[in-house]
């Protein structure tokens, strides 16, 4: 259909359009109007993907003289697939309406491993291997030196495309990583350096939070969009916790180790390189040229081979100083001590008994004491590290993953001084017996990898289905966005029933508070719920518990007491484990359970990777029980330290960042069980504490305004009826359009009708 | 009140009301006698019984619509000569008591009037009975057509134990219905009450198995909705529902009462060799073919090997004829030609409607149409003979006489004269 939205035609590829899409496009357009950031919060289930991109691209269309670019973050490839699908749904229908002018490139682009056609390089087995091996194919001097040595072996696809040069260019249309790898084998050029060519001439590129969020990354791939671009992160509600680990480094022991045999590796490449420099002047050179190209100060990254390119300093953009590298690092063999040096000190920190917990200031300066390294120097490891690499013309990078984590550390201490922490703990708190030294530095200001992203871009839209309290979001980010505002899901039924449970069947209150948890009452009746629900709830049911530990205790305890062999009569039982392997072998029966009508229960765990990334719709989850509120560790010195870092700068209460985080955590498990509207599903919220106010307000608004009085402080029993009638009611036949009263499904002339009397009145 | 009166006056109201009544909606599992629920409370706040007759009436209106609706545009071939299996799951979960006194004895109550009724309107098809029990299907009856026989074996049998097994189910009743004719149409009813089906083998095997021997499977849920259910009714072209309390129940089970159209690629016209045995003569003497008893008087004798049979419709044990009566084939008629459903009279507009003041009483039963303080009552028109009927007789003429008293008083003299040229 196609409709107005003020002076923009939108063209949207479906007949109907929900109200809550309509209305999120008319805020999307405001905010790009504005040129300004926003913040949108609607359900998942109800297209929010196609209206922003149907939007941003109408926009697009309707300003031919400005053109503004997509820039559309993901979280996982599976959800840039996803996208990059509806694009091309979206881009066939503006293409017959519009003819060939409205065609547009629209690219995916990921890491060499979902790239790569060469299989010889994709027979590595992890990520960083991947790149090893395929620079070892593409790197400068490797294909300098094939030149004479035909015995060394190069990238097919990769020599075609570097053949080609200017003339390897994309024909317009929409690009998924898939549709990139079978242009690339046909044409027989490389598609991931093909993508990252294209991506300044791409209208929309479609890639993972890491490209611009990550300093090492955003700096080669990302440096090169325009400022007309809208940055959209989808799925945002974690995004503060992906630019903290963005800029967060751990070293173990065994980095250090294998930092030390790094090390040991290079002043044998130098010394080779000394020795045959005697009788062969270029080599030798080569060290020279390199000291020369320093003392100039010319910047590192700008004049080194084209295809060479390395990650590129960790700290971010504005931060490094356009300075000359200091001349204690300047030559290589002064290089390797200084980092000598340096490992020799953190291991010694590393040995303490204590936790200790300092500021990078004070880190530096004890450094500088005891080890001679100052701030400047530190500062520049990173860069020096690279550049000395690529001297010594060493491909394989991932087994100098050591060094350059070290380096990393060392570049990002010396650079910032407030809004980052050093925690060092001898041993794991869970387990004190065992030690695992840990020295963490971690970055608790969000706002300092984001800040960059919203100066460079003119909008930038954060939007998830769970963003609630919308109002912290700005404050944790540190930006003003011109819209901020959370949509209600419009629907046919009440599909989703959200339940509070506080007491057992023996009215004694159930929570997984830290006094309360082991109370064997509590665990009782929580296996009492369990087993009940089981027997009248069709197919799948997903328990979600607060933590490993937590889960694996109550599970051993279900087991003696005889709970879980009550359940396992009504359904088949699968747990999640830290094991990746064994969790998806899990998930796999289990939805192989549902489907043949068996019925299975899945444990699993909150801020787990099922919780984030696993959805659980239609008969896959009918049920989500959430035991306990998934607080964080509270006593990780890491968060201790982050929230005061939070109280100190942005005013936000300890609490009130534990319980938004907590409540976000609980939404996103339960939010699994509804993706579409045709979907229905139950939550049950065990944990007297979501009863009050507080820690119930801060769920998302879709999910409150379901959530009756009568449903806030239920005993087994009561939930027990309520689930029955439910779902007796969820299993009559619906009527899809919605009735008068409600209309849900919009179509064109509504739409018109909508233009005319305003959208408040006729939305919900 | 409750949720269930609710719901049968239509969707939009039962949104309204959502909220006023949701906070009384738990209490109600705690008290088994709910005589509070035949009260309603008026405008005023007055405590008056319910009027159910304009819901219930509502109700049916709604359901004819339905299949007059599917029926509209073509005339659809309707599979006439039905070999229907009823399985009847008696596992563990059908003890439970949400229904009163206990699903089992609903549910063997209502197949009973099911089975009825389905003889009554399909008087030349067949039943078998299967139960489930401790994982295991049972055959309790063959296919026959004697309710009797069928009540009889079903009411033996009411206990309720173990797991339940959908695949077993199919399978056995697979196996039965592939030995039927292939002008009869095989379809398996199955009340299911279990939540989940433990099974031997791959059930989706067995789904499309079943879909290959075009047997239509539909399903009956009491509790919640099941993926596989829905699963195997989407494939083989059945009907799911879930009851939503024995009165739901209830019409959920006679939906399936009235033939359903034909399977297209299996509509294909069919001679049937057929045979019209004589009622034998009353004091005589013969062994029956069916209950190897001797009987005197009442049975058939079959015309082609003059084999002693107890009811009708029935295959000769002997000679394998159909048998059936004439009566049968006739009532089996009405399913192809239905009467259109009546046209609503709209209360406000019939005043002043001139036409309106001629027909005071209903057409069929000749009760007053005018209501409570001479306002006129609920009616319905008849689309050709426009004669005003009450509601009562709107459901009486489509559900049993299948014929509009009105149109026919008008067609008579016609034939008649027809006939006379």
């Amino acid at each position: 259909m196609i409709f107005k939205i003020e002076d923009v035609t939108v063209y949207f590829p479906y007949d109907n359009i929900y109200p809550e899409q309509y209305e999120y496009m008319v805020e999307l357009k405001r905010t790009l109007d504005a040129k300004g950031h926003c913040l949108l919060e609607m359900p998942t289930g109800t297209g929010k993907t196609i209206a922003l991109l149907s939007l941003i691209t109408s926009y697009r269309l309707s300003r031919p003289d400005s053109p503004i670019k997509l820039v559309y973050c993901t979280r996982t490839v599976h959800e840039m697939e996803k996208t990059l699908a509806e694009l091309k749904v979206l881009h066939d229908y503006q293409v017959l309406h519009l003819g060939t002018q409205a065609k547009i490139l629209a690219i995916g682009l990921s890491s060499r491993k979902n790239l790569c056609v060469n299989t010889k390089v994709l027979a590595a087995e992890n990520r960083d291997s991947v790149d090893a091996a395929c620079r070892k194919r593409t790197a400068s001097w490797v294909r300098a030196l094939s030149t004479e040595n035909p015995n060394i072996e190069l990238c097919d696809y990769f020599e075609n495309y570097e053949k080609a040069a200017e003339n390897a260019l994309l024909p317009p249309g929409v690009y998924t990583l898939e549709d990139l790898r079978a242009f690339g084998k046909n044409r027989g050029w490389c598609p991931y350096f093909l993508a990252r060519h294209m991506v300044q001439f791409a209208n929309v590129i479609v890639y993972s939070y890491q490209y611009l969020l990550d300093p090492k990354v955003a700096g080669i791939i990302s440096k090169e969009l325009q400022k007309e671009s809208v940055v959209v992160f989808d799925e945002a509600h974690n995004i503060d916790n992906v630019c903290i680990e963005a800029l967060s480094v751990s070293v173990r022991r065994v980095t250090l180790e294998g930092a030390n045999r790094n090390l040991n590796k290079i002043r044998e490449e130098i010394d080779s390189v000394q020795l045959v420099g005697r009788s062969k002047a270029t080599d030798a050179g080569r060290l020279r040229a390199e000291y020369n190209r320093l003392v100039e100060g010319l910047a590192l990254r700008g004049d080194l081979s084209g295809g060479d390119q390395w990650l590129a300093n960790p700290a971010l953009p504005h931060d490094i100083l356009k300075e000359a590298v200091p001349g204690n690092i300047r030559r290589a063999e002064h290089f390797v001590h200084v980092l000598r040096r340096l490992l020799q000190y953190l291991g010694v920190r590393l040995d303490t008994e204590n936790v200790e917990k300092e500021s990078p200031v004070s880190f530096v300066s004890s450094l500088n004491s005891q080890a001679g390294i100052e701030q400047k120097t530190l500062k520049f490891c990173y860069d020096r590290l690279q550049s000395l690499m690529l001297t010594l013309e060493i491909t394989d990078t991932d087994e100098f993953l050591p060094i350059q984590t070290v380096c990393d550390f060392a570049t990002l201490v010396g650079t910032y001084a407030r809004g980052f922490s050093i925690i060092i703990e001898p041993y794991d708190e869970r387990m004190p017996h065992i030690p695992d030294p840990i020295l963490q530095l971690s970055c608790h200001d969000a706002s300092l990898a984001i800040k960059p992203v919203f100066d460079r871009f003119q909008s930038v839209v954060i939007t998830s289905g769970t963003l609630s309290p919308i109002d912290l979001y700005p404050r944790l980010l540190s930006f003003t966005p011109v819209v901020s505002r959370s949509f209600k899901m419009s629907m046919t039924r009440d599909c989703i029933c959200p339940m509070v449970l506080t007491r057992g069947s023996d009215q004694l209150p159930v929570s997984t508070k830290f006094d309360m948890r082991s109370d064997p009452g509590v665990v009782r009746n929580y296996g009492k719920l369990l087993v009940e629900m089981v027997s009248i709830v069709p197919d799948g049911v997903v328990c979600f518990f607060v933590s490993y530990s937590y889960m694996d205790g109550i599970i051993a305890t279900w087991n003696e007491t005889g709970i879980l062999k009550e359940i396992m009569q009504q359904k088949l039982v699968f747990i999640e484990t830290q094991d990746v392997v064994e969790t998806t072998l899990a998930l796999d029966n289990y939805r192989r359970a549902c489907d043949c009508g068996r019925g299975a229960v899945f444990f699993s765990v909150a801020r787990g990777k099922v919780a984030e990334g696993i959805d659980f719709d239609r008969h896959y989850g009918r049920l989500v029980v959430m035991y306990g509120v998934p607080f964080q560790y509270t006593l990780s010195k890491i968060l201790l330290a982050r929230l005061e870092y939070l109280r100190d700068t942005f005013q936000i209460k300890e609490g009130d960042f534990l319980t938004f985080d907590a409540l976000r955590q609980a939404a996103q498990c339960v939010g699994r069980v509804i993706r579409s509207k045709a979907d229905y599903g139950m939550m049950i919220f065990a944990d007297k504490r979501y009863s009050r106010h507080d820690k119930r307000s801060k769920l998302p608004g879709w999910i409150l305004s379901h959530l009756r009085d009568a449903h806030l402080n239920l005993s087994t029993d009561m939930a027990i009826h309520i689930a029955r009638e439910f779902l007796r009611k969820m299993a009559q036949p619906y009527d899809k359009t919605g009735t008068m009263g409600r209309k849900t499904l919009l179509t064109q002339e509504d739409l018109e009708k909508m233009a005319e009397t305003g959208v408040q009145d006729m939305a919900y | 009140m409750s949720n269930q009166r609710k719901r049968l006056t239509g969707e939009r109201e039962d949104e309204d009301d959502e909220d006023a009544e949701g906070i009384g909606e738990w209490e109600r599992a705690y008290v088994d006698d709910r005589s509070w629920e035949e009260l309603q409370e008026d405008e005023s706040g007055l405590l008056r019984p319910i009027d159910n007759s304009a819901i219930y009436h509502a109700q049916y209106r709604r359901r004819l619509r339905m299949l007059s609706a599917a029926a509209a545009g073509t005339r659809i071939q309707k599979g006439l000569i039905r070999y229907l299996y009823i399985v009847i799951d008696f596992s563990r979960a059908a003890a439970e008591m949400d229904f009163r006194p206990s699903r089992i004895a609903v549910m063997a109550k209502h197949v009973e009037a099911f089975i009825r009724e389905f003889f009554d309107q399909n008087p030349l098809s067949q039943i078998g009975l299967v139960s489930i029990k401790n994982g295991v299907a049972h055959t309790l009856t063959d296919l026959g057509g004697s309710p009797e026989t069928h009540i009889k074996a079903l009411m033996g049998k009411l206990e309720a134990l173990g797991d339940s097994s959908l695949q077993n189910a199919l399978e056995l009743v697979n196996e039965h219905l592939s030995q039927v004719p292939s002008y009869g149409h095989r379809e398996v009813l199955i009340l299911y009450s279990a939540l989940c089906t433990c099974d031997p083998g791959d059930i989706m095997e067995t789904i499309q198995k079943c879909k290959k021997s075009k047997l239509r499977c539909s399903v009956i849920g009491l509790s919640a909705e099941m993926f596989i259910c829905k699963h195997l009714c989407q494939e083989t072209g059945g009907l799911y529902s879930v009851a939503v309390d024995e009165v739901h129940l209830k019409d959920l089970l006679l939906e399936h009462a009235p033939p359903p159209p034909a399977i297209a690629e299996f509509a294909i016209a069919n001679l049937i060799k057929m045979g019209f045995p004589q009622r034998a003569a009353e004091g005589s003497m013969a062994i029956c073919s069916c209950h190897k008893e001797v009987k005197i008087g009442a049975g058939y004798m079959c015309p082609r090997c003059k084999a002693r049979v107890c009811d009708l419709p029935t295959e000769c044990t002997i000679c394998g004829l159909t048998l059936v009566s004439s009566p049968h084939l006739a009532r089996s008629y009405h399913h192809l030609f239905p009467i259109a459903p009546f046209d609503e009279v709209p209360a406000f507009s019939s005043l002043n409607d001139s036409r309106r003041t001629l027909g005071k009483s209903c057409f069929g039963c000749q009760q007053s149409l005018i209501g409570t303080g001479n306002k006129p009552g609920p009616c319905v028109t008849c689309r050709k003979c426009k004669h005003y009927f009450c509601l009562d007789c709107d459901i009486y003429i489509h559900e049993s006489l299948h014929n509009c008293p009105g149109c026919e008083s008008i067609h008579r003299p016609k034939s008649v004269s027809l006939m006379e040229e």
